[in-house]
């Protein structure tokens, strides 16, 4: 099992949108994936017509597997399931420690209910907090979108001190530019930049800034499913390519 | 999957669009045409043990849909009408049909029209809270709506709610009724069909209905033995005639002397024309393990010995299918039919007032008895004579029995037949060996020139074969000896008597 943690320290950076689309890009490639909706301001859930279930809001409701696993509720294509919570730090906490310790009851429970995941992707919260460092310890993978301007330069260089001060492996961290409009000049110049001083932590996909992205709030579902020639639905097909060949 | 969500397979008599609610609740039920109106076949076994299972084969435009009692449907393109199970593509449908008779051909059950759609019950944001398909099949009788529904993780209440509503009335596969909407016409065939006997029967009585319900078995393997489906078509039929020998050879005393003896005669004649076949059949499903038995550089002349065969195996089917069709035939299956369905032509014995309890138990007593006897005299010197002989009993003992099976305890019955099943496969596969050495010699003794000389080939291959056969007719009689033993034990003897021979007193 791989945990995919989508995450910025900085909102509308189209996070939620990636989370979307890569499980979807995921559970299409025949993975059996469960999409995590951890962000109290994210919208996966509703990308996905998924109403929150009233438990969820529940206090520590992670303490009751059942109650978890009653949760998760199928999205409507085949192999993505979606967790709609809007969890407490604490129970995500247990929530990744169980994920990761195969005789837990957690995955025990999941197994009994049409078998594990293989890959979980996370829609995560905006700040740094114990959350996101234990979101960054647990994760295999932390995908991170970048909008190609002076102030996300900025906080992706402070996601990095992070990593560095709390002595986390920053090759987890595969950025991507989000949001991106050739045409700008600022664009163009900051993707150079960055790209040069962070060779390393950037993928070479990069998500263009499109209509039919805005479009999925209409649509309630992922681009590829009404977009399928669209230069968006392309990025993203080629976004978890590339996390496909780097992390198998 | 390990416990995958579940899923469910509704039966509902009707049409789709009268079955079908346009909402349940706050869901609305929403179909999307799949596959339009297209001709089905209905694939089974010939005995529809597919069927009886819980499920439903059908073969439309091109592909293979097969419905399962668990509410799966399995779908995978190609074509299965009339092949063999090992004949079709790889895919979900033939891993499926693993366990299907490894003899037996699909055929045609019964034809319509097919025609599914997709179903997804929809809450307000237009989200699938349950998934399913919705097929209907239409033939000329009836028709069948069904469904088959997915429960998707987290709609658990949606789904009870649509098979709620949707399953008041619904049957499942395998179910009776479903079909005979359908098909009303299609007779179920049984191999060995149940034949009701009261205690209190006379033998006359369960002889007479034993030789009618056997003749109508043999007359529905007919048409498969003319339209060459498969091997089994001959062998059930070629059973049939001879449990109804059988009856008429143990029976005894039960029919009159005169009348039993000219009986004898015609069934036997009706079995002459059937045996070459048979034997050839035989040959030819064997084919790849003869093959195996020999080296490579033998196979040139195996494959002339079998291109032999299969010439002759088309030579004398025709001639048998010409035989089934004939007047001649027909008349005569049409009167024996009418003598043993009615109450007139039949005539009684001396032993036809006997009960059929105590007259069966007093004929498998003394046939077990004789058979012991034999059993026990044979050592590993004893000629292959005795060991043939002993299988000619065995055989004998298991047609009583299970002419007179529904007679007594199901359980007690298994634990003695299956001990005599043991020992007769390991006779049949003894005799087999010897029955195919005296053929293969046989042949040879026809393809022999004027000098006594053979193409060198050929008579490598049946040298070869012979050689090998040989050695395995040795290694089953080794067998016998200890399946016996088995079959000697202290738990069967003791239920034989207490089956058969208690109640006498």
């Amino acid at each position: 099992m791989r945990i995919i943690a989508c995450y910025s320290n900085k909102g509308g950076v189209g996070k939620t949108a990636t989370s979307v689309n890569l499980a979807h890009a995921y559970a299409q490639a025949g993975r059996r994936v469960l999409l995590c909706d951890l962000d109290p301001q994210g919208a996966s859930g509703f990308y996905l017509r998924v109403k929150p279930s009233k438990k969820l809001t529940e206090a520590r409701f992670f303490e009751d597997v059942k109650k978890f696993t009653n949760a998760i509720r199928a999205s409507d294509f085949d192999g993505l399931d979606v967790l709609p919570a809007n969890m407490t730090y604490r129970d995500f906490d247990i929530f990744l420690s169980r994920m990761r310790n195969k005789r837990s009851r957690l995955k025990k429970a999941l197994n009994s209910v049409g078998g594990d995941y293989d890959v979980i992707v996370l829609d995560c919260p905006p700040n740094f907090s114990t959350l996101s460092e234990n979101i960054f310890k647990a994760a295999d993978v932390i995908v991170v979108p970048v909008i190609p301007t002076t102030l996300s330069e900025r906080t992706f260089e402070q996601l990095v001190t992070f990593f560095d001060a709390h002595k986390l492996r920053k090759k987890k961290l595969h950025a991507f530019f989000s949001m991106v409009q050739r045409r700008k000049t600022l664009h163009q110049e900051t993707m150079k930049a960055m790209s040069k001083l962070y060779r390393k932590r950037f993928l070479k996909a990069c998500i263009p800034f499109a209509s039919d992205i805005e479009r999925m709030g209409q649509h309630r579902a992922p681009v590829s499913t009404f977009a399928r020639r669209s230069a968006a639905a392309s990025a993203y097909r080629a976004l978890f390519e590339e996390l496909e060949g780097q992390t198998d | 999957m390990k416990g995958a969500p579940s899923q469910d397979m509704l039966i509902i008599p009707g049409p789709m669009d009268s079955v079908m609610p346009r909402s349940v609740g706050d869901l609305t039920l929403h179909l999307k045409q799949d596959l339009d109106q297209t001709p089905f076949v209905l694939l089974d076994c010939h005995d529809q043990s597919l069927w009886s299972s819980g499920r439903l084969l059908i073969e439309a435009g091109g592909t293979l849909y097969l419905l399962c009692k668990d509410g799966a449907v399995l779908r995978q393109k190609g074509r299965a009408d009339g092949h063999f199970v090992r004949d079709l593509h790889d895919g979900p449908v033939r891993a499926a049909l693993s366990d299907f008779p490894a003899l037996r051909a699909l055929t045609a059950i019964g034809r319509g029209l097919f025609e599914t759609r997709a179903l997804a019950a929809l809450d307000d944001l237009q989200k699938t809270q349950v998934r399913g398909v919705v097929m209907t099949l239409m033939s000329d009788a009836g028709q069948v709506t069904i469904v088959a529904l997915q429960n998707l993780r987290g709609y658990d209440r949606a789904y009870s709610r649509v098979i709620g509503a949707l399953g008041n009335g619904a049957q499942k596969l395998g179910d009776d009724g479903v079909f005979r909407s359908l098909f009303p016409n299609h007779v179920t065939y049984r191999a060995k069909p149940d034949i009701a006997m009261t205690t209190d029967e006379r033998a006359f009585d369960a002889a007479r209905d034993i030789i009618a319900t056997y003749l109508k078995v043999a007359r529905q393997n007919e048409a498969g033995i003319v339209a060459d489906i498969d091997t089994e078509f001959l062998h059930d039929y070629r059973v049939s005639l001879r449990r109804i020998r059988s009856v008429l050879s143990l029976f005894k005393g039960v029919f009159s002397e005169a009348q039993t003896a000219t009986l004898k005669r015609a069934f036997s004649d009706l079995m002459a024309p059937t045996g070459r076949l048979r034997d050839l059949d035989v040959y030819i499903l064997d084919r790849d393990n003869y093959f195996s038995m020999i080296p490579e550089e033998l196979h040139v002349g195996a494959r002339q010995l079998f291109d032999r065969f299969e010439s002759e195996r088309s030579q004398v089917l025709a001639r048998l299918a010409r035989h089934l069709r004939s007047r001649d035939y027909n008349r005569r299956m049409a009167d024996l039919t009418e003598m043993f369905n009615g109450d007139k032509g039949v005539q009684p014995g001396p032993n036809a007032e006997r009960g059929a309890c105590e007259f069966a138990c007093a004929l498998i007593w003394k046939r077990y008895g004789k058979l012991c006897k034999l059993a026990r005299s044979i050592t590993p010197e004893t000629p292959d004579e005795a060991v043939h002989e002993l299988r000619i009993l065995c055989k004998k003992l298991r047609y009583l029995m299970e002419f007179f099976a529904p007679l007594f305890d199901a359980r007690s019955f298994r634990v003695v037949i299956r001990p005599l099943k043991k020992l007769q496969d390991n006779l049949g596969r003894f005799n087999d060996c010897s029955v195919q050495q005296q053929a293969l010699m046989e042949l040879v003794q026809t393809q022999t020139n004027t000098a006594g000389r053979i193409d060198a080939r050929l008579g490598l291959a049946v040298g070869g074969l012979v050689a090998v056969l040989n050695q395995r007719q040795q290694a089953e009689r080794a067998r016998v000896i200890d399946n016996f033993r088995h079959f000697d034990g202290p738990d069967v003897r003791k239920m034989f008597r207490t089956l058969f021979h208690e109640k006498e007193g």
